[in-house]
């Protein structure tokens, strides 16, 4: 693997993370954070949105015209995104799924990290590192709703992925933690970490 | 009156940001002063009150199940609901095509301090939240969802000027420095929307 | 290739909305069919669930066939009735009605001109259960369900869904068997005089103070508007559902006899029942609350006073 790939594999998970460093895809990391499980869902299907919505566009990109992107990128991410769901919907094993993650629809075509992405890197680049950099970014994504969804879930319902582990020892649940304003608390605790961490992050 | 009450709900109780934290990403990301924020908020104003009314005449006419009966007889079975995403987001990505156009064009200065969050307005979940809810509340007429589509617009401008605002006076705190920027935005916002919760109460 | 040019920016833009629209009209007139037998099999293991014949889990497990065996085994009649109480017509073997029809079926009750054009769906299954759909608007989307009640008009079971709720807050009223368990063992107060009095989902808890407590639950906590939305649902399809309801007891006493008035005890069915029979000493105690001489008891009031004030 070349340093060049490695780097735009590695870099979205950490320094140059979606959610708390580009601010992309905040609305969503709000909504879908209360369970690890609902977290977990929105992350895979957001990594096989941004991947393969960054390839579709970037094998187009010398086509679009610049006055119309805008409309092109959407209604191609909508358009796979809806397909996807329609084809769950067809098939009686994967019907359960889909109704768990049609919830997720709406949020998934207007997650800015897919817009975001695909203005920022797709149209600029070949696309086999644009696929790459979508499927980064939306692990990257991914790795921060999770673990939001840990403390959240923890916190306000004593589960995880809906099995008890705080409330057999009479842990009172949070209800604060389940409201969004404690997500984006938590974000910014999150974001406080890493930027202690990385100290050329900070803001003067 | 019910016009009246229907506004001055949307603005407060229903507020896109703090009751249904919508359209984070660029309120994050382009509140760092007064200035910017409100040329965004009058953006997302001027998208909302253009594309509200428009999709709520098409949903009426065009996609609802039975709407296209005015073309005949034949056509009242016919359900294109299954379209109404692609073409809300296509109407809506169309007006954000025009609004940059003519922000480049009228305000260079305003245009580069948007930077990419000008084509996301786009991806605003709140824009395309305002026409999602249009269709779930099943306005009576087109006067109560451009009502509607002005307040929510407002409440969105008072929610990015008001935190521009204390942004603004925080930059004299004195604020840890991994904690600086975006950090404590994430924090100053989920205690506002704790305020705002209060709105939720009163019923109009 | 000149890319900004005006005319190959119309026709590209043409083509791709074109394009798309095509795919998507084919995708969705093509797996329709699919789509609706897996829906239709979805609505009938919801009712199933609601009246308590397994759960939702196993239904799921069973694959679309069985659900409609099931189903087809434990159906006893499906007819449709008017908001004046009256039966309308019987509906056709294995129809069911999708969230999309309920939708329509909302809109005209809720209309007060056309609200007696409604033809309400009313399931009855074996065992004298009483299945009846709800529908209404939740905080992001459509929630509906299904409540069943027994010949007592008591909830047996209900089940909810939901189009869009948030995960770990609203989609409880789907994912969490405890709400739904809230529901059994009450009523709903069909002659209510106001609709928003049929049923209500209390936001922070119920008190036990209150004194009837028959048609409250306990909303979710965290999740207002979900729950505002399901009880405003509730209590619109109960409420257009009432003048059948009220209506039942007179006829289905002669045909249940003793079972119906021994398993509930409702007054005004029981009057031609030979209650004696069945309303032991015994029977109270076990099913009677401490409530049990008011009006809900009906006929075993007699025993169970007795047997209350021994026990004083």
């Amino acid at each position: 693997m070349n340093a060049k790939i490695k780097e735009t594999l590695l870099n979205p998970i950490f320094k140059g993370n979606p959610i708390t460093v580009l601010v992309l895809g905040i609305c969503s990391s709000l909504a879908v954070t209360v369970t690890l499980k609902g977290a977990l869902v929105m992350s895979l299907s957001v990594i096989v949105v941004t991947g393969v919505s960054s390839l579709i566009l970037s094998l187009l990109r010398n086509t679009i015209p610049s006055r119309v992107r805008i409309i092109v990128q959407l209604v191609v991410v909508a358009m796979m995104v809806i397909l996807v769901d329609q084809v769950l919907k067809s098939f009686e094993a994967t019907y359960a799924i889909d109704k768990q993650l049609s919830v997720y629809i709406g949020l998934i075509i207007t997650n800015c990290i897919v817009m975001g992405r695909i203005e920022a890197f797709a149209l600029g680049n070949k696309p086999w590192p644009s696929t790459l950099d979508g499927i980064a970014n939306g692990a990257g994504y991914g790795l921060i709703l999770i673990v939001v969804a840990f403390f959240r879930e923890l916190l306000g319902s004593g589960t995880l992925f809906g099995f008890d582990i705080l409330n057999r020892f009479g842990y009172v649940t949070n209800n604060l933690v389940i409201l969004p304003p404690f997500a984006l608390i938590l974000l910014g605790c999150i974001v406080w970490l890493q930027r202690s961490i990385q100290k050329d992050l900070q803001e003067k | 009156m019910e016009y009246l009450s229907l506004f001055v709900k949307s603005i407060f109780v229903d507020n896109m940001i703090f009751a249904y934290f919508l359209g984070m990403c660029s309120f994050l990301a382009v509140s760092k002063n007064v200035k910017t924020a409100a040329g965004l908020g009058v953006a997302v104003i001027f998208v909302l009150l253009a594309t509200l009314p428009l999709n709520y005449l098409l949903n009426e006419y065009v996609l609802k199940p039975g709407a296209l009966s005015w073309l005949g007889e034949g056509f009242a079975e016919v359900d294109l609901s299954f379209l109404s995403f692609i073409i809300f987001i296509a109407v809506i990505a169309a007006f954000v095509q025009i609004v940059e156009m003519v922000v480049e064009k009228f305000s260079p200065t305003l245009y580069s301090s948007l930077g990419i969050f000008l084509p996301l307005i786009a991806v605003n979940c709140a824009i395309l939240g305002g026409s999602l809810f249009m269709q779930q509340k099943d306005f009576a007429n087109i006067g109560e969802a451009a009502v509607y589509s002005l307040g929510s617009g407002i409440g969105w401008f008072l929610a990015i000027v008001s935190l521009a605002a204390i942004r603004e006076k925080m930059s004299y705190s004195n604020v840890p420095p991994a904690l600086k920027g975006l950090g404590i935005t994430f924090i100053t916002v989920g205690l506002m929307g704790l305020a705002f919760m209060t709105f939720m109460g009163i019923s109009l | 290739m000149n890319t900004n040019s005006n005319v190959y920016t119309v026709i590209y833009t043409a083509i791709i909305v074109i394009v798309v629209a095509a795919v998507l009209a084919l995708v969705s007139q093509s797996l329709k069919g699919r789509q609706e037998a897996n829906e239709k099999a979805d609505t009938i293991s919801q009712m199933l669930t609601a009246a308590g014949f397994g759960t939702k889990a196993e239904f799921g497990k069973m694959g679309n066939a069985a659900v409609i065996d099931k189903y087809s085994a434990e159906i006893e009649e499906a007819f449709t009735v008017g908001i004046d109480g009256e039966k309308k017509a019987d509906l056709p073997e294995g129809k069911v009605f999708s969230p999309k029809e309920l939708k329509a079926l909302n809109y005209i009750i809720k209309d007060p001109e056309k609200a007696e054009e409604a033809a309400l769906p009313v399931f009855r299954f074996k065992g004298g259960l009483t299945v009846v759909p709800i529908y209404g608007a939740g905080l992001w989307g459509p929630v509906w369900g299904y409540i069943a009640f027994d010949e007592s008009l008591t909830i047996r079971g209900a089940y909810f869904d939901h189009e869009s709720e948030t995960a770990g807050l609203g989609a409880r009223i789907k994912d969490d068997p405890s709400f739904q368990a809230r529901f059994a063992g009450k009523k709903a107060d069909f002659s209510a005089p106001e609709r928003s009095a049929v049923f209500e989902i209390v936001k922070g808890g119920v008190s036990g103070e209150d004194g009837a407590l028959d048609n409250k639950i306990d909303a979710i906590t965290g999740a207002t508007m979900t729950s505002k939305g399901l009880d405003e649902a509730i209590d619109t399809w109960l409420y257009a559902y009432g003048a059948w309801f009220n209506a039942i007891p007179a006829s289905a006493c002669d045909i249940q006899g003793e079972s119906c008035c021994c398993s509930g005890c409702q007054k005004s069915c029981c009057a031609s029942c030979p209650c004696e029979k069945c309303c032991t000493s015994e029977d109270c105690t076990v099913s009677c609350g401490p409530d049990c001489c008011s009006e809900q008891c009906g006929c075993c009031s007699d025993n169970c006073c007795e047997t209350k004030s021994e026990e004083e």
